[in-house]
């Protein structure tokens, strides 16, 4: 808890010939973190070679993919129906496949090519659009000796002192022309028409009018249409009956490259090879006996020491169930070091906390509740589904802090507040009950954040404690505490001046040295003690003693953004029911009623852009107050990911 | 300022006025501020998201930093107001 899990570093020697069952159960196991080899001078080590097939594989898999990327598929957006087993899929494979890649490609093939020839069809109806107002057969206008035929656009009307004809078909900007002149006057229409800023169009080589032959174009297109529609058709249906072994088999063949070119990361001799890498402590036995199984005993595997600090270590998360979805927060900032307090389970409990606080709200809640159910359908790849569980969690926390807050879609639920009242006066003329407790929803938060920070800068003492040596070590820590106790000096200060709700009132403490309360002594001696300690670590870090104050006040947000959430769903209800339904259902006409459903747009409406708003600004608060108030206390990051050999098969079976 | 016909009533009506515009004001103009703040990281977040979508939480987060300001605003107006 609340430190990554413990890893060993394995090292593991047998002869070359045992490297593919060793692969295959390393494969199996999913647990070894290759630790890649660079050559690096070790006489006689050099890289492995791939095992064989992974040419054939490695074609096959590209095979696959094309013809998944022609229907669209993607392994992660489908749900596994049955699990093929290795015979089946080897069988699947050289019956079925080469078919299936062979018939889509050809289909896909001809598509393409029906698909270029209605593009150049719709190329020639393009190159035709401006001749179609002239009807004249477009064969006539071409092959002259004494004549030229000019056509194209011009900005204003033009005219020509020599002998022409011209067609003119006026464009709402431009016009279009079509000029014939002698052959020895062309020069002189082209620089007349030069000063219309003539832009040229070349004429079509076609028989017959304009559009005589858009006409025949679009319907070739229609026709090309069609045929696209067929070959649609039967893709549509080699995808519907193939789909489940295409992602199988690009499963088995990922499977089958990734095991054969395991050896280009092991060091390899002429006889043997040498695989380092990283698995979880508890687990390192399992391997070891796995291994001397398969290979009956012809393998060498042994643990070597690990110095936490100096070699990176693979990090992987420690977390009990609940918390894993939160997971993906952590790595949306960064992964934790495997020195580091890894405060994945904190954040677990403390956001959903945040976020019912800031939507404390039952009808939001069980709308993001059900929400989450419905994307299920929808997402679902790993991240998605991550993703969802968060939100869940922080939805039933708000449906709590909604029956704390006694408050659904604005309106007050039949019982007064358990907590403190957030219900403002919006639509209600006399003042009802006693208002928002805002003062004291304010200092609760507050409270929340002097604690959080608190904690955050205790944890980074335990982090400087794990990480730092030496002289370092103790100041780091030190300063740590300093930024504690100035943070609670000013506290005792401000409590030893002024007397606030939920907080202690420290004015009625003796007087005892220079007119200076013993609250003020005690708070004097804190700060001045916490900023030594800080300037004994950096000096520079004076310039960030503000920020004690201001991500204290930030901590506001949690009441802040609820509040402003409450205020709009008040609004809404005020507007929809007060001033359209109300007034609508007193005395029912045939106006009334599209008052009623002008009113029930604006509920509906309102309270759907409430939840958009309440979901991004409660989710968005709640981590922004942890990533930037929180972690930076602490927290660094930048461990390096675990990831294991091997693959979590979900098409096939091992 | 105080003109002689005014009554206690319209003094305290004022005032209640005052108040409300002051509240007003520390929304508006701390909104405005975080708006000039979040124009130049939205702007850099977008870019960056579009060169590696991988950093979008970490931009989504950087573009909602400046978002202390506004709340602070709302803290003040609320203190005003209640």
């Amino acid at each position: 808890m609340l430190a990554p899990k413990p890893m060993s570093r394995v090292l593991i020697v047998a002869s070359r010939d045992q490297a593919e069952p060793i692969i295959q159960e390393l494969y199996r196991e999913n647990l070894f973190h290759i630790e890649d080899y660079v050559e690096q001078g070790y006489e006689g080590f050099r890289i492995g070679t791939p095992l064989e097939g992974a040419t054939e594989a490695s074609t096959e898999l590209i095979k696959v993919r094309a013809i998944e990327n022609v229907f669209s598929i993607r392994g992660e957006d489908i749900d596994a129906k049955q699990k093929l087993s290795q015979p089946q899929i080897r069988q699947k494979i050289d019956q079925e496949l080469s078919g299936i890649e062979k018939e889509v490609e050809e289909l896909a093939g001809a598509r393409a090519k029906l698909d270029a020839k209605a593009k150049v069809y719709e190329q020639k109806i393009a190159e035709l659009a401006p001749f179609r107002e002239i009807p004249v057969d477009l064969a006539l206008l071409g092959g002259f000796r004494h004549f030229s035929v000019i056509a194209g656009y011009v900005n204003h009307d033009v005219s020509l002192s020599v002998p022409h004809e011209i067609q003119v078909v006026k464009g709402r900007d431009r016009s279009f022309v079509l000029i014939i002149v002698p052959e020895q006057n062309r020069s002189e229409v082209e620089r007349l028409l030069q000063d219309a800023q003539f832009q040229a169009v070349t004429v079509p080589e076609e028989n017959g009018t304009a559009t005589a032959r858009t006409a025949y174009y679009t319907e070739q297109i229609t026709s090309l249409k069609k045929e696209i529609d067929g070959i649609n058709e039967k893709l549509a249906k080699i995808k519907e009956s193939h789909t489940d072994l295409l992602v199988a088999c690009e499963e088995a063949f990922r499977a089958k490259i990734e095991q054969a070119e395991a050896p280009l990361r092991f060091a390899t001799t002429a006889k043997t090879f040498v695989a380092e890498g990283w698995v979880p402590a508890d687990r390192e036995k399992d391997i070891s006996l796995a291994l001397e199984k398969v290979t009956g005993g012809k393998v060498f595997v042994t643990a070597l020491p690990v110095d936490p600090v100096h070699d990176a270590v693979p990090v992987e998360y420690n977390n009990p169930s609940f918390a894993k979805p939160v997971q993906m927060l952590m790595d949306i900032y960064s992964r934790p070091m495997y020195t580091e307090v890894d405060p994945t389970l904190l954040l677990a409990i403390v956001f959903p906390l945040f976020f019912g606080m800031i939507l404390g709200d039952v009808g939001y809640g069980l709308l993001l509740l059900f929400m989450c159910f419905g994307l299920r359908r929808v997402f679902k790849g790993d991240d998605g589904r991550q993703f969802l569980k968060v939100l869940r969690n922080a939805s039933i926390s708000s449906i709590i802090f909604g029956i704390l807050f006694s408050e659904c879609l604005g309106f007050e639920l039949p019982w007064a507040p358990i907590i403190f009242s957030r219900h403002l006066n919006i639509g209600v003329a006399e003042a009802g009950g006693k208002g928002p407790a805002i003062a004291e929803l304010m200092i609760l938060t507050i409270w929340i954040g002097i604690l959080h920070i608190t904690l955050g800068r205790a944890l980074g003492m335990i982090n400087h404690a794990r990480q730092d040596h030496g002289g370092h070590r103790t100041k780091a820590i030190l300063a740590n505490l300093g930024w504690i106790t100035v943070m609670w000096g000013i506290i005792i200060a401000i409590w030893s001046m002024f007397a606030i709700p939920l907080m202690p009132d420290l004015r009625g403490l003796p007087v005892i040295a220079a007119g200076l309360s013993l609250g003020m002594v005690i708070a004097i001696v804190l700060i001045v003690m916490g900023v030594i300690f800080i300037v004994r670590e950096s000096p520079l870090e004076i310039v960030e003693l503000p920020t004690i104050i201001s991500h204290v006040l930030s901590y506001a947000r949690l009441m802040a953004v609820g509040l402003s959430s409450v205020a709009i769903a008040m609004v809404v209800n005020y507007l929809s029911i007060g001033m359209f339904i109300g007034p609508a259902l007193k005395n029912l006409t045939v106006f009334g009623i599209v008052m009623i459903i002008a009113g029930v747009l604006i509920f509906l409406l309102g309270h759907a852009l409430n939840l958009a708003l309440g979901l991004l600004g409660g989710g968005l608060h709640s981590i922004r107050l942890h990533y930037v108030e929180f972690f930076t206390k602490f927290y660094k990051g930048g461990g390096r990911k675990y990831i294991p050999f091997g693959m979590k098969r979900r098409f096939t079976e091992d | 300022m105080a003109d002689v016909n005014m009554t206690l009533e319209m003094v305290q009506a004022s005032q209640v006025g005052m108040k409300a515009l002051g509240a007003g004001m520390a929304v508006g103009l701390t909104g405005v501020g975080t708006g000039v703040a979040e124009m130049g990281i939205g702007a850099a977040a977008v870019g960056a998201v579009a060169e590696n979508k991988d950093i979008f939480g970490l931009a989504l987060l950087f573009t909602v930093i400046p978002e202390t300001i506004v709340i602070f605003g709302l803290v003040i107006a609320l203190l005003l107001l209640f």
